[in-house]
């Protein structure tokens, strides 16, 4: 089920396959499909997996700390969604054959990547706010379309992660709003917050269309329905207008509204960073590998406890 | 109801809403360090709950002292804290959290069946609708009581030895402050001294089914709920550090 | 090598007579965990009124174009599996029947006797035919651990109190507007 290039019904089997999905159907566990897509798929969803439970760090270090008791809720209740997330997606990718145990591995070694914003530290509580605008809103985006995408399991977790996260992003911009109209020490807190979080979330949606790699097979296979840029730059005409109103600046001294096409553009990214961090030298990126490796080391016992009980003889 | 039996009847809810928050402090520290994704979830939840009865606790509280949830939670100093020091002890391994929420949960669940029948209808009813969430709760960590304790040696071992911790601490859930004498001669609420023998037969006949020794230390470090360990002062410094740092701020 | 432990399917029914349908997976040691875990999982927003969970590798699958790959007639692999003297057990049969979008997979549609999987999958096919059915599962009853009727409220009812989880419970969208009119929106 899994097509190879060498089999010579490969030409024959990859030209069904393209048209099912020209045609809009989903293709699920079991059906054709070619390697290759499984494994660019295997690559995503992982990533993707990896993100939502490393992404659990930089905001779980302020539950313990959130300044209300309805914060604090909403931010448990939010991190706790992550991991959800998190397991959606290793499922989506563990009916193509990948296992958790596998997965797991390759991020705990360094092999998988996962989301370079997450190598940002967190240093004010505002940063909960700037997170879940910016940053959850930023996926929100790249979700929406991979909910319409062909593997039919990738497709179903996308749009229960797409339900959930629409609180994730409205509980931070609802503090942001709040914060932007609070006392000055907060409308400074938020603003810090934002000029921190912005280029990294603009670097989300990777890199310009002329530098991705990946994209043209993954648009043909209907994973992709819309480009890096052109999702950077829905996102940038959404948030500019809302900051504005709020008194707020957007940290690009070269950011201008273009009339023509009513688009707003930005200056260049600092692609140099976005490498670095993609690269593993980002501010946190030792920080979380150790953090997740710590509680896989500490939890080693316990799966093993479980494991046995469930092996013993009654 | 007096002024007497209402300002008891304020010091009990403290103390039924700071063993919840305190311990789902500890608890929500491991969110996103869970031994699985499973768990980071489940423990969350548990978490999350108890932080909601919290708030519930509070909330009755407040139509007796008019003093504001956030205030009470975020404004108090240590030495005003009224929580068993059984909650505010530090996580060590997930043995010791697990376990610690199983003998909590018990407690609850007896103690809230108890509450639920209390004069003070704002009281009974709470007691009632957090009982449910209560009966899920014990459910999720007596399993996992069962299977750490009969799992591997290692599992067994790290159970017995937050057993052997938590024992005496959690013996103080149960000793008679002058506030509850006052509400149990009212039909408030039970005195947490008649509560003990049911606990005791319970997590006896369950942790004994895990393979697990009961300890024969039943004397809680103290038997005042002013008295804290020095575990509370660093707990609260963290969780109201924000709130402290901008007192004006609404957040 | 670590253990992540065995996955089980988790179906979920969201009022009372409606379908059980699949959700997807959790990794658990044994059913009663498997059932606690996908209560956290899937039933952490309303609505939810029973979970089944199954063992993954409890259940069969063929998808539509699987099916079409083997003329059911005239397979002999897909008839030798079936000894007519064999005894029967109760299956579970479930089809996905429908490409919209959505966050279900397979829905419940009944039960079938068989003495194997593949006799199981016959069964379904001939009982339970719809327009199009684009994935087909079945799973040995006696693999379904099942919430109880007095696990609903301990289970799912407190659900429907944490209201932080709604995205309607924040309104972002008024607030901006008002704010966009030039009112303060701190009053």
């Amino acid at each position: 089920m899994y097509g190879q290039e060498t089999d010579p019904d490969y030409p024959t089997k990859l030209a069904e396959f393209e048209a099912r999905i020209a045609r809009g159907e989903k293709i699920e566990p079991g059906d054709w499909m070619p390697e290759r897509y499984r494994k660019q798929l295997v690559r995503m969803i992982s990533q993707h997996a990896h993100s939502e439970v490393v992404g659990m760090l930089p905001e779980g270090a302020w539950i313990t700390r959130a300044p209300n008791l309805r914060r604090k809720q909403v931010l448990l209740a939010k991190v706790q969604d992550e991991a959800g997330h998190g397991q959606y997606l290793y499922h989506a990718a563990e009916t193509l054959g990948a296992t958790r145990e596998e997965m797991l591995q390759a991020l705990l070694t360094g092999q998988a990547k996962y989301s370079s914003i997450f190598n940002y530290p967190t240093v004010t509580w505002s940063d909960m706010g700037a997170i879940g605008w910016l940053v959850d809103g930023a996926a929100i985006m790249n979700q929406t379309m991979l909910a319409q995408c062909s593997y039919g399991p990738y497709s179903r977790a996308m749009v229960r992660i797409c339900a959930e996260e629409g609180f994730h992003k409205k509980q931070g911009q609802e503090m942001i709003i709040q914060y932007a109209q609070g006392t000055p020490e907060q409308k400074a807190m938020a603003q810090d917050s934002i000029n921190r979080f912005w280029w990294p979330t603009l670097m989300m949606f990777g890199p310009h269309d002329s530098a991705s790699t990946n994209s043209d097979e993954l648009t043909r296979w209907g994973i992709k329905t819309k480009s890096n840029d052109q999702l950077r730059q829905e996102f940038v005409n959404e948030l500019v207008p809302l900051l504005h109103a709020l008194g707020l600046e957007v940290p690009d001294p070269d950011l201008r509204y273009d009339e023509e096409s009513g688009n707003w553009i930005s200056g260049e990214i600092n692609w140099n960073e976005f490498w670095q961090v993609v690269k593993g030298n980002g501010p946190m990126n030792a920080a979380r590998l150790q953090a997740r490796q710590e509680a896989h080391d500490n939890g080693r016992w316990v799966r093993e406890a479980l494991a046995a009980y469930a092996e013993r003889d009654v | 109801m007096n002024a007497h039996h209402q300002s008891a009847l304020a010091q009990k809810l403290l103390f039924l809403a700071d063993d919840e928050l305190i311990l789902a402090h500890r608890n929500s520290e491991w969110t996103g360090h869970g031994p699985i994704l499973e768990e980071d979830i489940a423990f969350t939840n548990i978490a999350l709950d108890e932080m909601g009865h919290a708030a519930t606790w509070h909330r009755l509280r407040q139509e007796l002292t008019g003093e504001e949830v956030d205030t009470a939670v975020f404004f108090r100093d240590p030495a005003a804290y009224r929580n068993v020091q059984l909650v505010e002890l530090p996580n060590s391994d997930w043995a010791f959290s697990m376990l610690r929420q199983y003998l909590f949960d018990v407690y609850e669940l007896v103690h809230l069946a108890q509450l639920a029948a209390s004069s003070y209808r704002p009281l009974a009813e709470a007691a009632a609708k957090i009982r449910i969430e209560e009966i899920y709760h014990l459910r999720h960590t007596a399993a996992w009581v069962t299977r750490l304790g009969l799992g591997t040696a290692e599992s067994n071992q790290r159970m017995q030895a937050a057993l052997d911790t938590h024992w005496p601490y959690a013996h103080q859930l149960f000793v008679e402050m002058p506030e509850d004498a006052v509400l149990a001669e009212m039909g408030t609420a039970v005195s947490p001294t008649s509560l003990l023998d049911e606990w005791q037969q319970i997590t006896t006949a369950h942790l004994t089914q895990a393979n697990l020794i009961i300890p024969t230390n039943h004397t809680p470090p103290t038997t005042d709920r002013a008295d804290h360990t020095d575990h509370l002062t660093s707990l609260l410094a963290e969780m109201q550090s924000v709130a402290r740092q901008y007192p004006t701020a609404v957040w | 090598m670590d253990t992540q432990w065995p996955r089980y399917e988790v179906f979920k029914q969201d009022r009372p007579g409606e379908p059980h349908e699949s959700i997807g997976t959790v990794h658990a040691v044994d059913a009663e965990m498997a059932l606690q875990n996908g209560r956290d999982l899937f039933a952490r927003r309303p609505k939810c009124h029973s979970l089944w969970v199954a063992r993954a590798d409890a259940i069969t699958s063929k998808t539509a174009e699987q099916l079409a790959a083997k003329e059911l007639a005239t397979d002999n692999s897909w008839q030798a599996d079936i000894d007519p003297q064999a005894p029967t057990e109760t299956y579970l049969v479930f089809q996905k029947q429908t490409e919209r979008r959505g966050m279900t997979f397979t829905t419940h549609v009944g039960e079938v006797e068989a003495s194997s999987p593949v006799h199981a999958l016959q069964q379904a096919i001939a009982i339970f035919p719809a327009e199009q059915v684009f994935v087909w599962w079945v799973c040995p009853a006696s693999a379904v651990t099942r919430s109880e009727e007095a696990d609903t409220l301990p289970m799912f009812a407190p659900a429907q109190d944490k209201l932080y989880r709604l995205p309607n419970q924040y309104r972002t969208v008024f607030t901006m507007q008002k704010i966009k009119r030039g009112k303060d929106v701190i009053e």
